[in-house]
């Protein structure tokens, strides 16, 4: 009986994408079926903003006007050091240093909480300004993009915490950290949908 | 310790990049060179979170190409939407 290869991937996929061919995947399969997922979610809606801005080209010209851009920035800095210290995160647990490792997690984890509450902020100067989802084709996918990105950085920092519980349990190590480099790809997808988000909503006039 | 660094670097590329997109899209109308210019940067950002933060430079080149493929197509339809 030939048993002299052992394939633990899901088996699912053609052997050329296996990391045995195509290289070591970060985290595991199943949050890259997620996270393509996301992408695909994502992907219609940024379809959707460009079918919207070629119908309502006058109306998504002046739209980012009535938004307030300084938050924007600030949520986008926000977001880009959050990342940064996520993979600072990761860097530390690969050398077994897992205080350091801890410190950069809960430093990722307030920069969530930190855009939770602009973002939260920011909805409430909108209504303020008599903004919603129904003032125009802009505004309505604004909300739709905007809160459901708003949703994922949500659950991706209550993630954060139950990585900072299993960490403190000692479940990571410099040998097995699956589980927290699933979680690194899955904030830094979330990051890369607001790099996306910010031009379109933003800048672009 | 040049990891460190290059972690530091890329870090601070990405905000410089964001301050000027913001100046760009504040300062000037909406023109095709604002458009191309913000467009490419987006391109940038994304490839250097994609090979540095997610670490997929030296990874399933699969997933890498995937990635780098949603950051080429949807920036060029920023492009795109100079010409409509």
């Amino acid at each position: 009986m030939n048993n002299d290869h052992v394939d633990n991937t899901l088996g699912i996929f053609p052997r050329s994408w296996s990391e045995k061919y195509a290289g070591r995947i970060p985290g595991n399969i199943p949050i890259w079926v997620g996270i393509l997922s996301e992408l695909t979610e994502f992907g219609i809606f940024f379809v959707a903003y460009f079918i919207a801005k070629y119908h309502y080209p006058d109306v998504f010209s002046k739209g980012p006007q009535g938004l307030s851009t300084s938050i924007g920035v600030a949520n986008t800095i926000i977001l880009l050091t959050s990342s940064y210290f996520m993979a600072k995160a990761m860097m530390h647990i690969r050398l077994d240093e897992r205080d350091k490792c801890q410190r950069y997690l809960w430093l990722a984890l307030s920069c969530g909480c930190c855009y939770l509450i602009a973002k939260t902020w920011e909805f409430y100067w909108n209504n303020l300004q008599g903004l919603s989802t129904s003032t125009n084709e802009f505004y309505t996918v604004y909300y739709y993009m905007t809160f459901n990105h708003f949703l994922h950085v949500g659950w991706a920092s209550c993630a954060v915490l139950w990585v900072i519980f299993r960490l403190r349990a000692g479940q990571y190590s410099a040998k097995e950290h699956s589980g927290l480099e699933a979680l690194a790809v899955y904030w830094h997808m979330i990051d890369l949908m607001w790099i996306l988000i910010f031009p379109l909503l933003y800048v672009l006039r | 310790m040049k990891k460190l660094g290059r972690l530091e670097f890329f870090w601070a590329i990405l905000i410089v990049i964001t301050l000027f997109n913001t100046f760009l899209g504040e300062q000037f109308a909406s023109t095709a060179l604002v458009s191309v210019l913000v467009s490419i940067t987006v391109m940038y950002k994304g490839l250097v979170v994609i090979d540095y933060f997610m670490e997929l430079k030296h990874a399933n080149k699969n997933l890498r190409w995937l990635m780098r493929l949603y950051f080429i197509i949807f920036p060029s339809m920023i492009i795109a939407t100079v010409f409509f």
